[in-house]
């Protein structure tokens, strides 16, 4: 009988414990976030720090795309052709590949673009596999390390997932090819399948000079509380509402359109850019993926970015204090938005204002022609500096190879 | 199975012994401590089923959130029967398992909070905006505002002495109120000299009184002329007043001329900051071509004054250097335009307005150490000046301000009714409860007709037909006034005004 | 005790504590379910699942109306109350809530025409005096579509709360054009559900401030005198309600003197506010038709909903609205009173 009793509370003091253990999945993490000064590691010099050597691939792997439709050089996944065009004139560059400490490989995955301008990146798998194919074969780099040493420019959506709808591309994975390789992207989230261990997330590409062009004096008062153009339910790919934006764009406007203090429109006015640098507050909600051009676009006019998206990974997160600068809001938090940002005490908006305005801040966000020292390219290198030196294990014999080039879909083994 | 059998043995067990408390407690012996023990047991147990109930259904949500098909709106306080009968918890609660390993991939040893799939819309109930939340939003704002001027504006800034020559007349209030609300943007401290022609009245008075700014309303004896000329060479006298004001109050800041026909750029206050000794900016001229008689000319003369907005100024060459003066050009209005106040014609400016110039208040001063040479005492000048630059010897002294002219900052419009208009005082209106014919509609222009069957329209007699136009309408049928003390009344456009004192 | 009664009564105990302990856990369940409102100490603890829900699977559109028959309803019912009861929850930095005063927004409407002279200065003069006023206030600026960036520039330098409306519609009527452009920022309030005290400034308008004080005790309807000023004129032009306290009794009206058209002479755009919600709620006020209902002409609407019930008109200041706050200087020089 004893028995039976304590096994009864065992298993109810079980059960208990297993379903809020279940719950606690579910929570929040703390957030961790290396948030060194600014100045220190954003104004670091990558030169004589690494070295680069650039596979020459035939045309068809980047210029020729390019010309095909140049509106891959407006568009926000442009940094993996200014990358290319950055590193070709870099002194980090490297002409002999016996001293490189990394291999750059520039294919333009993500200028496949449809008639409105949205990339498709049903093609890039094959693509980014025969590029890989190539070097491999002619070259003994990659063999070396099975691409360890190796850095890839993917900045769509969901990375080297290579799809824009979420679930299609943790489905996918990350491309089985570039296991190993360190990956340069737009897409950050912790504990996602798209982003693996030592990625380095970047801005998305806003033009510079479009930018620069808009700005006003600093002195022009900030008379927007909360501001944000852009969707709210993307009724065409998601007609009934719910996966966009996980739900929290749809939350902003169903609870704040009411609201004067919410400027919030799905317009895109002329003033846009102007809008911005008037404005306290800028949303930065997820859309399909956590990041937006909005990020840049609010760091380098100096508004307070409202990061909504849940375990998002910010660009140079290392060198960029997001956490001072940013405002973080939970997407369960999202009708809370104005509770939360109205009780943010006035010296710490102020604060998060003067970091903003340090131009070091805005100078990583982009990805200027000519660079610029401390520009978002500056950046990159940085990061792949500090990974070094490789691990010697990295290097392989040949007889424990761990690639396999026949995993993934059938349809990313077709030759491209 | 299992578990049941576990429970029916413990319940057994339980039963036994409640029934023994109960008969304890019968005769009042000591409880036995495995009763007691029981009866805890099971109070845990209800306790331990309370929270797995909430935890549960917490999971359950959990994975209705993030799985289900069906679009799920949040709308918090809604009753648990809603609930049950909306959401049929039961098909999901049967496999919040399988809906993890199939459709989380990550999910296995992930501790994101990011489910893939659909999402909840969260739309709080509560209403909103929050009325202090708004408030404090506004403080923000307030305060970044104010931390940018600290930043980006003025550092150290003079004080602004702003001159203004008024007097009581229809257009005083809708002058003057605009440039009194100019003044009270600035951001710096402030001192409005505000001198009346005909002697200090209350009417002035009550408007400067709810400026809230630092004034100084001084009377000046002589009433304000009929003619044109005559004003000009009034109101110069009225600044020199001022002047000497702040020459023997020692007032020291940047001396503005405020028109109160004058419509300013705030940016011209910060313009003004620059000034070291004496500066001169560009005034927007406005000629009101008023309400000429031959229609036919009007569009033309319209399309006149708007093409070229006149400017007056300082003209700089391309070094920025002050080469000249732009002076208002009246030949185009020779013979046309008004040299009384009552004249049917544009009003023009001299050929340089006073509020094109500011001063250093020192060059005011009698003994003001650094004072330039260069500058005529005020009593050596005898009251009749046509700008500030008579009050130098050399105008080569002037520096031109914003952009060297090239900025408008501010605007001159001059617009009068006519000298013997009658408004009334201080815009009060004594009702006059005597004339009135009854109606019963709002007049709102280009309001909708109503049902003709409804409602007469009648059009009463015009006795006087250049003063009144009364209607008459027939209450109409459908509305009902009896709550209403008085009926609704049309009263005629001249109501009863206290002539002005001249 | 016989073994079979024995075993009933356990039977019978078993079921009692059966139902003790799925009572409970039915508790616990829909204890789980109810509203916790914001941050109650669960929110921060459990992740994505504290949300009740309902099932709605209808997109955006109904959502609105589902909004607003849910939502609003509740709001209407007792604003104070759940605004209290959330701000407790919310554990805002309470000693900071008394110096704020909460006032009503007030929505100032201002349309432009490129048609009128010097507006760019007139714009200049409105946003001073409106930059003045006390907040919250929300200021929309109407205009064509345009290359210049004049407007948004004098705009953004005032550091008013505005929203600037751009259309692309071409007028040769000045009234019409006018009239669009009310309409539109009517749209746009609609649009947003915004909740506050309509008012359409003209370029030409000048104001007492304390109008804005006056605008703000208006629930639903206000009308006030206005004066208008035109150059050279021996009368001034006063249009407007007359009133005994805020009751309107009668109408200061303009001359026509050749009136022969059976309509009343129109009061001034510039003469009356209203309650935006009458645009977004009618039900709240009562009725049943909404603009879209009725037409696309907001404006026709707002006068519709006028006419039908004066009695909710006030008249401003409530002082037997004798005072005149607001002056237009009539500076077109084609529209000249006869």
């Amino acid at each position: 009988m004893s028995f039976w009793k304590w096994g009864l509370v065992v298993l109810l003091f079980g059960g208990f414990f297993f379903t809020i253990g279940a719950v606690e999945l579910g929570r929040n993490q703390p957030t961790e976030r290396i948030s060194g000064s600014a100045g220190d590691v954003l104004e670091d010099d990558p030169v004589g720090r690494l070295k680069v050597f650039v596979y020459e691939l035939p045309s068809k792997y980047n210029k020729k795309i390019l010309q095909k439709d140049p509106r891959c050089l407006t568009h926000m996944f442009a940094a993996e052709i200014f990358m290319h065009r950055f590193l070709l004139s870099s002194p980090v560059r490297t002409l002999n590949p016996e001293e490189a400490d990394w291999f750059y490989t520039p294919v333009y995955t993500t200028c496949d673009l449809t008639p409105n301008g949205l990339p498709l990146p049903f093609k890039s798998p094959r693509m980014m596999r025969s590029a890989i194919q190539l070097i491999s074969s002619n070259w003994p780099y990659w063999n070396r390390t099975e691409g360890a040493d190796h850095f890839f420019v993917t900045p769509h959506d969901f990375g080297a997932c290579f799809h824009y709808q979420e679930e299609k591309a943790i489905e996918r994975g990350i491309l089985p090819l570039l296991q190993h390789a360190t990956l340069v992207q737009t897409f950050g989230q912790r504990n996602h399948v798209c982003l693996k261990d030592g990625s380095i997330t970047i801005p998305p590409y806003a033009p510079p000079q479009k930018m620069h062009v808009h700005l006003i004096p600093e002195k022009t008062p900030r008379s927007i509380f909360v501001y944000f153009r852009g969707l709210f339910y993307d009724v065409g790919n998601d007609p009934e509402g719910g996966y966009y934006a996980r739900g929290a764009r749809a939350a902003v406007w169903e609870n704040f359109k009411d609201n004067p203090l919410f400027d919030i429109s799905t317009d895109h006015p002329t003033t846009y850019y102007e809008d911005m640098q008037r404005a306290v507050f800028c949303l930065c909600p997820l859309g399909w993926a956590p990041w937006s051009p909005r990020l840049v676009e609010a760091v380098v006019f100096g508004c307070i970015p409202v990061i909504i998206a849940d375990d998002i990974v910010l660009p140079f997160a290392d060198a960029i204090p997001w956490e001072d600068i940013g405002v973080f809001v939970n997407e369960e938090d999202v009708a809370q938005l104005d509770t939360i940002l109205t009780s943010i005490p006035p010296e710490v908006i102020l604060r998060k204002q003067r970091l903003l305005a340090n131009p070091s801040m805005k100078q990583a966000m982009l990805f200027p022609q000519p660079a610029k020292p401390g520009d978002a390219f500056h950046q990159v290198l940085n990061g792949l500096a500090r990974k070094l030196p490789h691990d010697r294990s990295l290097f392989l014999k040949t007889r424990d190879k761990a690639l396999n080039w026949t995993a993934g879909p059938v349809g990313d083994l077709k030759p491209w | 199975m299992k578990l049941s059998a576990l429970q029916q043995s413990y319940l057994n067990r339980r039963s036994n012994s409640f029934r023994g408390s109960l008969e304890s407690s019968g005769d009042g012996t000591v409880k036995s401590p495995a009763s007691v023990f029981w009866i805890v047991v099971h109070g845990v147990c209800c306790l331990i089923s309370l929270v797995l109930g909430f935890r549960f259904s917490r999971l359950v949500f959990f994975f209705l959130f993030s799985h289900s098909s069906t679009n799920l709106y949040t709308v918090p306080f809604r009753t648990a029967s809603e609930i049950a009968v909306d959401s049929n918890p039961v098909t999901t609660v049967g496999n919040p398992a399988n809906v993890t390993t199939t459709t989380l991939p990550l999910a296995a040893g992930s501790t994101s909070r990011v489910v893939v799939g659909r999402h909840g819309i969260r739309i709080r109930p509560w209403p909103h905006p929050d009325p202090v939340e708004v408030m404090k939003a506004h403080r923000i704002i307030e305060r970044v505002q104010r931390e940018q001027r600290a930043l980006f504006g003025v550092k150290n800034p003079k004080t602004v002495i702003a001159v203004t020559p008024t007097y009581v007349r229809t257009f005083q209030k809708l002058h003057l109120a605009g440039v009194m609300h100019s003044l009270m943007l600035v951001p710096y401290d402030l001192i409005w000299i505000v001198v009346e022609a005909g002697g200090v009245t209350n009417e002035t008075a009550s408007i400067i009184a709810n400026s809230g700014l630092r004034t100084v309303h001084v009377g000046f004896r002589q009433r304000m002329l009929n003619s044109w000329e005559g004003r000009h060479k009034l109101e110069s006298r009225m600044r020199l007043r001022a002047l000497r004001i702040v020459r023997k109050e020692k007032l020291d800041g940047v001396v503005m001329f405020v028109d109160d026909s004058n419509m300013h750029s705030m940016e011209l206050f910060d313009e003004i900051q620059n000034v070291k000794w004496i500066g001169a900016v560009s005034v927007g001229i406005l000629v009101h071509s008023t309400n000429a008689d031959e229609a036919s000319s009007l569009i033309q003369r319209e399309d006149e004054v708007e093409a070229m907005m006149p400017v007056q100024g300082p003209a700089c060459n391309a070094t920025n250097q002050l080469v000249g003066w732009h002076t208002f050009n009246s030949l185009r209005y020779k013979g046309r335009s008004a040299h009384y106040i009552d004249d049917r014609a544009p009003v023009l400016p001299r050929m340089l307005e006073w509020s094109g110039f500011v001063l250093n208040s020192k060059l005011l001063w009698n003994d003001g150490d650094d004072k330039p040479v260069w500058v005529k005492d005020l009593d050596a000048l005898d009251g009749e000046i046509e700008s500030p630059l008579s009050l130098l010897k050399s105008t080569s002294m002037v520096e031109p301000l914003g952009n060297c002219g090239r900025k408008v900052l501010l605007w001159w419009l001059r617009v009068e009714a006519r000298s013997d208009s009658k408004f009334p005082s201080q815009w009060i209106i004594d009702p006059p409860l005597d004339i009135t014919v009854p109606s019963k509609r709002t007049p709102w222009p280009d309001a909708p007709p109503e049902h003709p069957s409804n409602e007469k329209v009648l059009i009463g007699s015009q006795a006087q037909a250049n003063k009144h136009s009364t209607k008459t309408k027939t209450p109409r049928s459908r509305r009902n006034r009896s709550k209403r003390k008085h009926d609704i009344k049309v009263i005629g456009v001249q109501v009863s005004t206290r002539s002005e004192e001249h | 005790m016989g073994s079979v009664e024995r075993s009933k009564k356990k039977a019978q105990l078993w079921k009692k504590a059966m139902l003790h302990f799925s009572l409970c856990f039915v508790m616990g369940f829909f204890t789980g379910l109810a509203p916790t409102g914001k941050s109650s100490f669960f929110t921060n603890k459990v992740g994505v699942s504290n949300r009740t829900t309902q099932v709605a699977p209808q997109p955006s559109t109904q959502i609105l109306s589902h909004l607003k028959t849910n939502v609003n309803n509740k709001s209407w019912v007792d604003p104070k109350a759940s605004s209290i009861q959330t701000r407790t929850t919310k554990k805002m930095d309470i000693e900071s809530l008394p110096q704020l005063k909460h006032r009503r927004l007030v929505i100032i409407v201002t349309p432009t025409s490129t048609k009128l002279p010097f507006q760019a200065v007139f714009l200049r003069r409105l946003a001073n005096t409106i930059k003045l006023v006390s907040q919250p206030l929300l200021w929309i600026v109407v205009e064509a579509k345009t290359e210049s960036t004049e407007f948004p520039e004098i705009l953004r330098k005032t550091g008013i709360m505005y929203r600037h409306v751009v259309f692309t519609e071409e007028f040769t009527d000045l009234e019409a054009e006018l009239n669009h452009q009310r309409n539109l920022a009517l749209k746009h309030i609609e649009h947003h559900r915004l909740n506050g005290i309509v008012h359409f400034a003209e370029l030409s308008n000048v104001y007492d401030l304390q109008f804005f004080q006056q605008l703000r005790d208006i629930e639903v309807f206000g009308t006030w005198p206005m004066a208008l000023l035109a150059a050279n004129r021996k009368k001034v032009i006063i249009e407007g309600p007359v009133c005994d306290s805020s009751h309107v009794i009668g109408w200061h009206l303009r001359n026509m003197n050749n009136e022969t058209e059976a309509l009343t002479p129109p009061i001034h755009i510039s003469s009356f506010a209203f309650n935006s919600s009458i645009l977004w709620d009618p039900e709240r006020w009562g009725r049943t038709s909404s603009v879209q209902d009725t037409s696309q002409n907001s404006i026709k609407f707002v006068k519709q909903v006028v006419l039908e019930d004066e009695a909710k008109l006030k008249g401003i200041p409530s002082e037997d609205c004798s005072k005149i706050m607001l002056w237009r200087f009539n500076f077109r020089t084609h529209i000249s009173i006869h």
